[in-house]
């Protein structure tokens, strides 16, 4: 146990301390977040207030327009929609999110301008003059009548690409408009808030095991899953094979082998690189699932839904179980493949085979998100090798009876203590073969070998 | 005097090769052990079961007494002779990586992996990694990991290979500092002149097979004196004279020859006076180990 260890703590130190570990675990993270909070920060964060006047023909709507634009509505109206999305925030978050809708709401400053008795060409013209010298940077024309057909509320503006303004202000209008029409028809206030009162809408799939609450995101989460698993069991298989290979080429296995058990050292080399792994994973799927919250929140805020889906902390424990399981299975192959092959570009051809095997099992998902109860599935979800990168994608889009998780679990841990058991052989005498590749039957024999 | 590892019968096969053919010595405790034959003979497979890297296919190994196991494993310190070191890790950490295999705290390990690196005279290069160290370097780095855990048998295959002089002084110096500590040394080579000076004990083999073993003693007394160094003057008529002499080997000033079967020493000396010669210098001469070694792998080769 004590020789484990030491070789346990020397794979894992060896990797997690390594520069492209931290590049690795920190760059991902980083380059993800870009694409989910950049964006959402670049549309929030404009700036200066928007410097807009409104020419009110009408007389009537301008008041509800500035109040529906006033940064405590704003702010009120960006905090529903996120708390919409996150139906859980914590205190954090949600102190977090007040500021950032209050970012939003502070974003237009509202110029006088007296039209009284004045052309709106005259108008117009003066407003474009103020535009081009960079004294104001949007107006709205209201026409007088506001309640026939055709009724066009233009807006001139420097900037007409901000889509986020131009939304806005749109609502705004419209809203002011709506309430203004009704108010006329002596609807009151009250009443008109009771009439614009929103629904909410909930989504339920119905599936064997009952209703469940669905998620339109359940297939990008399934493919990030797959896509995460199969680039971790590549790397840090890889990993495996590139260490053991190092330890033959510079004949360290013999110090190694006079030292502690070769199997000791196999599986204390196996456990250290896939708790290393497991270290990337969860800080990877930790910063995926806050990028993920903050950012879609975020976004929401800003006027785009999205809806989060629901993972489970079940689902985290199988994800790390089935991943695991994966990393042992094939840790397994890629550590017999280095004690088979003399060099690492001869490992690399022979590392094909478990490479292909990895990608099997994730385009596996692609039927399985599909149609996950055909009987397709469920065999390619239980078969070891497969299960890995299946078993999750399953459970995530549509979660299987137990019994054939546990079967999938069970048939993991025969093949790896098949494959481990086969490695372990053939590690102790490969390990010691140096200058050539071992043949079928040579290997067959040092599986048997004493 | 305790007996530290004792082979008996051992056999190990490879398919049809026999790389160790019955081969049976004992190793004492506080000596010296030479561990002598020709590239080929056996020498790393038999070290190799000796540290359980391997497992014989007949016969038994036991050190201190016991069965090869974990505990008795952490007794021995062994320097193979394909020897390497993880290029990118620094020297320090490595030591102190295999000083953890062998079960030393991390906080022993560096002290004594400061007092060697200071022995070696690599202090300096303690946090390079080995990539950046010449060759001769590594090996007195890997020296080091073979005896940080302060083990009591310390096995060395061609420990001197590949070392410049100096270096092969440094370590022969090591060597008999162990050795003064109550330390068992085994190791393996081909350099005979290096073997005769260290060693208490030998053993040769050839062929996968023990050629002869012994104390150095016993083994070069066993060998008949029949080498003399001569120098005269005259009487080469002598010296031609196959009743005598078998073999002559001409030296600057002197020669070496060897007595013919059966030939007297007296005789030859008499006949070489009686014919005139002027000697000043016979000796009859010990042969040395390399001798042993040339003619007894000769003799087992034809």
């Amino acid at each position: 146990m004590r020789k484990f260890f030491a070789v346990f703590k020397r794979e894992y130190f060896k990797i997690v301390k390594s520069w492209s570990f931290l590049l690795g675990t920190l760059l991902v993270p980083i380059i993800a977040s870009m694409f989910a909070i950049v964006p959402a920060l670049l549309f929030s964060l404009n700036g200066d207030a928007v410097r807009l006047i409104i020419v009110d023909q009408s007389g009537t709507v301008s008041t509800r327009v500035k109040t529906n634009l006033s940064p405590e509505k704003l702010a009120e109206k960006a905090k529903l929609a996120a708390e919409d999305s996150l139906k859980n925030i914590t205190q954090g978050q949600k102190a977090q999110f007040e500021n950032s809708a209050e970012q939003f709401g502070g974003n237009f400053a509202f110029e006088d301008f007296d039209f009284q008795n004045r052309q709106i060409d005259d108008i117009r013209t003066e407003l474009n003059e103020r535009i081009k010298k960079d004294k104001l940077d949007a107006y709205l024309i209201i026409p007088q009548n506001i309640d026939g057909k055709d009724i066009k509320v233009e807006l001139f503006a420097r900037n007409t690409s901000d889509i986020i303004t131009k939304k806005m202000l749109e609502e705004a209008v419209n809203t002011a408009f709506r309430n203004q029409r009704l108010a006329k028809a002596n609807i009151d206030e009250a009443k008109l808030e009771q009439i614009n009162r929103k629904v909410d809408f909930v989504t339920t799939k119905v599936s064997e095991k009952g209703e469940e609450l669905d998620s339109d995101m359940g297939f990008f989460v399934a493919f990030a899953v797959a896509l995460m698993m199969y680039l971790v069991l590549t790397i840090y298989g890889q990993a495996i094979m590139a260490a053991v290979i190092e330890e033959k080429e510079t004949r360290i296995a013999e110090v190694l082998f006079s030292s502690a058990k070769p199997f000791q050292i196999l599986i204390g080399k196996l456990v250290g690189v896939g708790m290393a792994g497991l270290t990337q994973l969860t800080v990877w799927l930790t910063s995926a699932a806050l990028i993920a919250a903050y950012g879609l929140a975020l976004t929401k805020a800003s006027g785009f839904a999205l809806q989060l889906p629901s993972i489970s902390p079940l689902f985290i424990v199988y994800f790390a179980l089935f991943f695991i399981l994966g990393f042992f299975s094939f840790a397994a192959i890629f550590a017999l493949i280095g004690s088979i092959a003399p060099t690492l570009q001869e490992a690399g051809q022979f590392a094909l085979i478990p490479v292909l095997l990895m990608l099997g099992g994730f385009y596996a998902m692609f039927p399985i998100t599909r149609d996950p109860n055909s009987t397709l599935s469920v065999i390619l979800s239980i078969i070891p090798f497969a299960s890995p990168m299946t078993m999750p994608t399953r459970i995530i889009t549509e979660t299987p009876p137990f019994w054939q998780i546990g079967l999938a679990i069970i048939f993991n841990l025969i093949a790896i203590a098949f494959f481990v058991w086969i490695a372990s052989r053939v590690y102790r005498i490969g390990m010691l073969m140096y200058g050539k590749r071992a043949t079928i039957p040579e290997i067959w024999k040092w599986i048997w070998q004493a | 005097m305790e007996t530290t590892l004792k082979v008996e019968n051992v056999t190990k096969r490879y398919g049809d090769f026999v790389a160790v053919n019955n081969i049976s010595f004992e190793v004492k405790a506080g000596r010296i052990f030479g561990f002598l034959g020709p590239n080929g003979a056996g020498k790393t497979t038999t070290i190799r079961m000796i540290v359980n890297i391997t497992a014989p296919d007949e016969g038994e190994i036991s050190l201190f007494g016991d069965k090869i196991s974990p505990q008795v494993q952490d007794k021995i310190g062994y320097l193979p002779e394909e020897r390497g070191l993880y290029k990118k890790m620094k020297i320090a950490e490595q030591l102190r990586y295999f000083a953890a295999l062998k079960g030393i705290s991390s906080k022993i390990a560096d002290q004594r992996i400061d007092f060697w690196l200071d022995r070696i005279g690599l202090s300096e290069w303690k946090l390079k990694k080995a990539n950046d160290l010449s060759k001769g370097m590594q090996q007195k780095i890997q020296f080091i990991s073979a005896v940080i855990h302060e083990p009591d048998l310390i096995i060395l295959d061609e420990p001197f290979s590949g070392l410049d002089p100096v270096n092969v002084e440094t370590l022969i110096e090591i060597i008999a500092e162990l050795k003064a500590k109550g330390k068992t040394i085994i190791f393996s080579t081909h350099l005979m002149e290096t073997a005769e000076r260290l060693c208490d004990d030998i053993i040769l083999i050839n062929k996968s097979r023990k050629v002869l073993g012994g104390t150095l003693r016993e083994v070069k007394e066993s060998f008949e004196k029949n080498m003399i160094s001569l120098r005269c003057f005259g009487g080469d008529k002598i010296l031609e004279d196959k009743r005598f002499v078998a073999e002559i080997r001409k030296h600057a000033d002197e020669v070496e020859l060897t007595l013919a079967e059966n030939a007297d020493p007296q005789e030859l000396l008499k006949e070489l006076l009686s014919n005139g010669a002027k000697v000043t210098k016979f000796e009859l001469v010990e042969p040395s180990l390399n001798d042993i070694f040339i003619d007894k792998v000769k003799e087992k080769n034809a």
